[in-house]
């Protein structure tokens, strides 16, 4: 047993331990407000928030998304207080800022979708050497918890949503279940493990510089497949998931592609680009006109078509995809098992990434 | 004197929403022009014309025109709410059945009115909460409107009608009389 420190030594313990019934009150009161997305929240002081905001020459009052169907905007200011409430350190905010900004470019983000029974999820995906200088997990665990950037930036646009928005479920926010972990999704790329260009430099910011997209997503399905060397079978064993019946409400069903760097690498080795690997996919992904006659969901095929139009045969194979827009491909997780993501778009994705640290 | 916890919403420097403008009624529907916004959703187009069709045979109305939202999942544009007043005189809009687009039909609904347009907003019994979060958001905490039971898009043809008889008391109550605020008509 050790023995108890006295003196000067426990004086300076006790002056560098806060208060944790103060804390304990501080949060309380976050809670009485309704401000929480059910976690605790990092009560937000006006020195904290100045030094978020003293890291972007915007000014606080700039406004940076609104939701006219709501009548509701947020500020740079606004932003910066619900993301020193996530947990974030004020270094992150260029990071917030810009996943925010490619965020609100979505139509689908804008048109309702917070709003909707999907619940989706912004899947934010941050590229360049921001990823190291603020110490973001690339490796082993992309989609998972322990790691204050990847945790706190998602977080942070959830609060904008409940907060500066004033999406709050059960009222405006009507999901019939939601995604799991709606507000929890942030991968910054393998780009050092990655065989191929990084997302960024497919959404118009090559070079290597610091930038992030995002979109919504309804769910992420994995792809398990370490036993086959060829190309074509991995890929059959994704075009499944993708062109599966479950999300196939409209005729075209968009999926970002979170390949693990083992899959990658062993498409890039056998000499596949990206593109290569999102045609394969456009060309494979769907389900027979039979298929989904048998799954009531035969409507979709009618989307589109003129009234008078013949139907097609049970044998029509209807692809769910049809331009390379649509499949994303973002190489994310650990170099240790062939295990891949589909992550399924709500809606269309833009496919622009946002700088970071600059107006976009 | 510690620091203040800073407010996430921006509530306070929302200034309050001046009370939305409420359509006045005609006594009955005798050759009043009827105008049916559908919102594109499953069965919606033809809910909504059963609705019309039965105002033209049981109520004397004398016409019936619609218009189709182009985003169902967001207020509608001017333009098409202009179009629609042109040839309206009371206005029909759903079915709200989902989370963006049961508020936007009360969006829709609270514009109609201050248009000078009585107007039926029918929803689920599903998205209550968020149609009058909506409305109240809009200036009209209160909007009256109709609902029928959830879910509307696996319904017959057959139990499409059966719906639509079912809201029409309900409509025709929202359309021709002055509604105290918060009485929900229910179908």
């Amino acid at each position: 047993m050790t023995e108890p420190v006295t003196g000067a030594v426990a004086d300076a313990i006790v002056e560098a331990a806060p208060d944790p019934d103060e804390a304990r009150r501080a949060i309380e009161y976050c809670y009485q407000h309704g401000w929480s997305d059910g976690l605790p929240l990092v009560p937000a002081s006006k020195p904290l928030v100045d030094e978020f905001l003293a890291t972007t020459s915007r000014e606080p009052d700039e406004i940076i998304g609104s939701l006219e169907q709501v009548g509701r905007d947020c500020t740079v200011y606004l932003a910066a207080v619900n993301a020193a409430m996530a947990g974030c350190k004020p270094e992150y905010f260029p990071v917030v800022l810009a996943a925010f900004d490619a965020l609100m470019r979505e139509r689908a983000a804008r048109g309702g979708g917070f709003q909707s029974t999907s619940g989706p999820a912004p899947l934010i995906v941050v590229n360049g050497p921001v990823r190291h200088e603020l110490e973001f997990n690339t490796a082993g665990g992309a989609f998972g918890d322990g790691f204050r950037p990847n945790a706190t930036i998602p977080r942070a646009i959830g609060l904008i949503v409940r907060n500066a928005f004033g999406i709050r479920q059960h009222v405006l926010g009507q999901a019939t279940q939601g995604v799991p972990g709606r507000w929890s999704i942030c991968i910054a790329e393998n780009e050092e493990e990655s065989p191929w260009e990084p997302l960024a430099a497919n959404a118009g910011q090559p070079g290597g510089v610091s930038a992030v997209s995002a979109t919504l997503t309804r769910t992420c399905e994995f792809i398990d497949n370490r036993a086959t060397a060829v190309t074509e079978e991995v890929l059959r064993d994704f075009a499944d998931t993708i062109g599966r019946l479950g999300p196939q409400i409209f005729p075209q069903t968009p999926v970002a592609l979170v390949l693990c760097p083992e899959h990658a690498q062993q498409f890039a080795g056998a000499g596949w680009s990206k593109a290569d690997v999102q045609n394969w996919l456009i060309e494979h992904s769907g389900r027979t006109a039979g298929e989904m006659r048998r799954a009531g969901k035969g409507h979709v095929l009618r989307f589109g078509a003129s009234a008078d139009a013949e139907p097609v045969d049970d044998e029509h194979f209807h692809r769910v995809l049809s331009q390379p827009r649509q499949i994303p491909v973002i190489v994310a997780g650990a170099k240790n098992a062939g295990i891949s993501m589909v992550a399924r778009i709500f809606g269309e994705w833009s496919g622009i990434a946002t700088p970071v640290g600059e107006k976009p | 004197m510690p620091n203040a916890i800073l407010d996430p919403t921006g509530a306070t420097k929302t200034a309050a929403k001046p009370a939305a403008a409420r359509a006045p009624r005609p006594a009955s529907l005798k050759g009043a022009r009827v105008g049916l916004l559908i919102n594109t959703k499953q069965n919606a187009a033809p809910f909504l014309h059963e609705v019309g069709r039965l105002l033209v045979e049981n109520y004397g109305v004398a016409s019936v025109t619609h218009r189709t939202k182009l985003n169902f999942a967001v207020p509608e544009s001017d333009e098409v709410i202009k179009e629609l007043a042109a040839d309206a005189d009371v206005v029909v809009t759903g079915v709200g059945d989902c989370g963006s687009c049961s508020a936007a039909a009360a969006a829709d609904g609270v514009v109609c009115e201050a248009a000078g347009l009585p107007t039926a907003v029918i929803v689920t019994e599903s998205f209550r909460a968020t149609t009058e979060a909506m409305a109240e958001l809009r200036g009209a905490p209160g909007f009256p409107y109709a609902t029928t039971a959830h879910p509307v898009a696996v319904l017959s043809e057959d139990q499409v009608k059966e719906r639509a008889a079912g809201v029409m008391d309900a409509v025709v109550a929202l359309l021709t009389r002055e509604i105290a605020e918060g009485t929900e008509k229910k179908a």
